[in-house]
């Protein structure tokens, strides 16, 4: 489980300027697929770098699994939104895969098996020769996921990760991310400002205004196993559209 | 250079004419030269023929031993400390802003101070044997290298570097795999132009108090008016400086493959990365 | 200057990305300025080290005294020296080398890479000897700049055209073949004549590479211009440093060392002062300020 309670961040010296991040406080349980919704500029980005204990909060509290998080914890992986500039450009995508696991303890038989699998699971098994650059957007993308996976992470967070592919790659990934989030039964953050998006992946949408704090939260009672023309056309997945579209553009929706 | 001589391919009749082009002036020159210096006959400018009939009694291999590799093993060990030097504190000084800072008026100074300044102390420090040729050399060598190393580390991509701290990649490892292979379309960049001012400054120590060695037989050669054995050590050092760059070029190929397939390939689709001149080259001597 | 300048580019986004964050604009201004007195503090730190690392080095014998005399000793020389006229000439004897030989390299350069930049035929015609005259060590002409011109002033601005003719020319071809096709093109439908094209756009455009090459070009013509005068005796800056140093007088030879790296510096400095202005304008620059 990740608690956070009371996370506040402020850049610079000055404890009183104004915050990036303030006064955050959710959970997400295991297992549980959570998107976060905002617009750009509310501060997503700062609140998943302290999440990931990439930069250090100036007050309040995260914990991952019961133990506080003060630098990247070992069972959480980070997926980030521009694939091209966090994949290697030197290294074939296999070893891109398998970079971190040498560095995990995880031995060389160990660390070639879980590479293998995760580039499976993403529909990249021919490809691990291959050198990122040499492939589309979509699929460096799977990549990045497939790194994430072959770390065998407890929570996989993630920070707009289809934003930069088109309209149909995008939706394939979706669909995959759904396909191995089942699989491994890991717990996934996922951030994102596209309503669409976060109806038809998570399980509970929180949505952040800012400076980062959940002005909002749904969950999603749409029925798993979903799909993208049935369950885009499912009439609460409409009207949890249009919650989400009044949480965000403003005012409080009574819900 | 490459961008713009790429040819538009299309049959190889059109290559032969194109290739044909490029050799038209080098070709017309040596012709030139030739029947000019055949009709001239100038001292200072002797015929080819003549040059080269030296040349091949000189350098086929009676002066090689003598000359050639001494020059070339004081050239290669300078540039060999200059690269490992460079590179090393660039690493230092590109990741710690406190470092960079402290030092900075410093190799700013000894970066603009020429190097065959240097010389006479050199000669005082290390005698007239190899060791101030090589010291000579280091400081010439090193800048160019030393700067493009802190410039591409400076510029390694702040993701990446997120990256690896997410997946708490250790800080060797960080370097030897993130930091280095990201800095390193710069630091061959600067061992580029390093390798010009080597040869350039092995060739200028061993005018000063040598006994052998390139830059001393041609030296020796015009001090004893041997005009054609002179052009001959010319003419070698010429070849010399394009085989060397050449090879350099190739090496740099194999090793940045990623790097010309990674930019080739997004050029394409994103915008291309506008070249700043002063980015782009840093050759000062 | 330039271990920090060149970046400058980086760091304003790194600047301007902290704003975006919800900095007030006034605060990011004072940190900045503080940060400013700090490095100034963290330099003087930096050269105050080495000279007394320098110092000690002399004083407790570290450095044998026959060849590395107190840094103090080269300091008095070096004020001595500065307040007679003989080091002022021996400067300029080097720097009017230095400038002559660069004049003349950009004035045939500077023609020749437009021509080679605007013009595809003329560019390949001439490729495969400007790649060939590149790499090769100038220095090598030394001999036959000596037995053509003899050692005075002629000679070393002979060797100074020679080799900073190619820096200059290659930035030239780069410039030219920069302009943005797009502003080319949109000119000429506009009915721009050549002659206007040309200096309103081409010459605009290829400037800040222009610059660069003249960077470069400065100070490779002081390394020949010293490299002259040491080696085979051009009166200047180079020579002067072998007589201290035949005359046993090194507190002189090391003031004259440390004159010739000044003088070094202030070039550098000034050209790199050139060419950030004319930079300016240039994409890159405007890119990140918008980012």
């Amino acid at each position: 489980m990740l608690e956070v309670a009371n996370l506040r961040k402020v850049y610079g010296p000055d404890p009183h300027a104004a915050p990036a991040v303030a006064d955050l406080t959710f959970t997400v349980a295991d297992r549980e697929f959570v998107c976060i919704l905002g617009s750009s500029g509310c501060g997503k980005t700062t609140m998943l770098r302290c999440l990931s204990g990439l930069i250090p909060s100036t007050s309040g509290h995260i914990s991952l699994r019961g133990k506080p998080v003060t630098g990247p914890p070992d069972d959480m992986a980070f997926v980030f939104q521009d694939y091209s500039r966090s994949l290697l450009p030197w290294m074939t995508v296999r070893r891109n895969v398998a970079f971190p696991l040498r560095y995990k303890g995880v031995d060389r038989r160990e660390a070639e098996a879980l590479t293998d699998e995760a580039l499976d699971a993403v529909g990249l098994a021919g490809r691990g020769d291959r050198y990122p650059w040499q492939l589309s957007g979509g699929m460096q993308q799977r990549v990045a996921i497939a790194r994430a996976l072959a770390y065998r992470p407890s929570i996989l967070l993630m920070d707009e990760p289809f934003a930069s592919v088109d309209a149909q790659t995008r939706s394939g990934l979706e669909d995959l991310l759904l396909g191995v989030w089942e699989r491994y039964g890991i717990t996934v953050l996922f951030v994102t400002h596209d309503i669409d998006e976060a109806v038809y992946l998570a399980d509970r949408v929180l949505v952040l205004r800012p400076p980062a704090n959940v002005g909002h939260e749904v969950t999603v009672n749409l029925p798993r196993g979903r799909d993208q023309v049935e369950t885009k056309a499912h009439p609460e997945f409409g009207r949890l559209r249009g919650e989400l579209f009044a949480a965000l553009d403003g005012g409080p929706v009574a819900a | 250079m490459s961008a713009v001589t790429r040819a538009p391919r299309k049959g190889t009749g059109r290559r032969a004419l194109g290739l044909l082009l490029e050799l038209a002036l080098p070709a017309a020159l040596l012709i030139g030269y030739g029947l000019w210096s055949h009709r001239a006959q100038s001292f200072y400018f002797p015929p080819l023929g003549e040059i080269l009939e030296y040349f091949g009694e000189l350098w086929l291999f009676d002066r090689v031993g003598s000359d050639l590799v001494p020059s070339l093993l004081r050239m290669l060990a300078g540039y060999a400390v200059s690269v490992v030097l460079g590179v090393a504190l660039g690493l230092l000084l590109g990741m710690s802003r406190l470092l960079r800072t402290a030092a900075e008026p410093v190799v700013e100074f000894l970066r603009a101070l020429p190097a065959p300044a240097l010389i006479p102390f050199a000669l005082l420090m290390f005698g007239a044997g190899d060791g101030s040729k090589v010291f000579v050399i280091v400081l010439g060598a090193l800048w160019p290298i030393l700067l493009n190393t802190i410039d591409g580390v400076r510029g390694v991509d702040t993701q990446q570097l997120d990256m690896a701290r997410s997946y708490r990649i250790p800080l060797a490892a960080r370097i030897a795999h993130i930091i280095l292979p990201g800095a390193s379309p710069r630091i061959f960049a600067g061992m580029r132009t390093s390798l010009a001012i080597a040869i350039i400054l092995m060739v200028v120590s061993e005018m000063v108090a040598s006994s052998n060695g390139l830059g001393y037989f041609v030296l020796e050669q015009q001090r004893s008016f041997a005009i054609p054995e002179m052009w001959t050590g010319i003419i070698l050092l010429g070849v010399l400086g394009y085989v060397l760059n050449w090879l350099f070029l190739r090496v740099e190929r194999r090793v940045l493959a990623w790097h010309r397939g990674a930019r080739g390939l997004s050029a394409e689709t994103a915008t291309p990365a506008p070249s700043t001149p002063s980015s782009t080259e840093k050759t000062d001597a | 200057m330039s271990l920090e300048g060149v970046q400058t580019v980086g760091s304003a986004r790194r600047r301007t990305a902290r704003t975006a964050d919800g900095l007030p604009e006034g605060r990011v201004r004072r940190a900045l300025g503080s940060r400013r007195i700090r490095d100034l503090g963290l330099k003087v730190t930096g050269v105050l080290t080495v000279l007394v690392a320098l110092e000690l080095c002399a004083r407790l014998g570290v450095l044998s005294r026959d060849w590395f005399p107190p840094m103090t000793d080269t300091y008095v020389e070096l004020a001595k020296l500065a307040f007679g006229h003989p080091l002022w000439t021996e400067i300029g004897r080097t720097l009017s080398g230095w400038a002559l030989g660069i004049g003349l390299a950009a004035l045939l350069a500077i023609p020749i890479g437009v021509l080679l930049g605007s013009n595809r035929t003329a560019y390949r015609l001439s490729r495969v000897v400007i790649e060939f005259c590149r790499p090769v060590p100038s220095v090598a002409l030394i001999p036959l700049a000596v037995l053509v011109y003899g050692v005075g002033l002629e000679m070393k601005v002979f060797l100074i055209v020679f080799v900073t003719f190619w820096p200059i020319l290659l930035q030239v071809i780069y410039g030219v073949q920069d302009v943005d096709p797009l502003v080319y093109d949109t000119a000429r439908s506009y009915g721009l004549p050549p002659r206007a094209r040309f200096f309103r756009i081409t010459l605009p455009s290829a400037a800040p590479y222009i610059a660069t090459g003249l960077r470069i070009a400065s100070a490779i013509a002081l390394v020949l211009a010293v490299t002259a005068e040491l080696v085979v005796g051009a009166p200047g800056l180079g020579q002067s440093i072998v007589v201290a140093q035949s005359n046993a007088n090194l507190p002189r030879m090391y003031a004259l060392i440390i004159v010739t790296g000044l003088v070094g510096w202030a070039l550098n400095t000034a050209f790199q002062a050139i060419e950030r202005r004319l930079l300016r304008w240039h994409p890159s620059q405007r890119a990140e300020v918008a980012s």
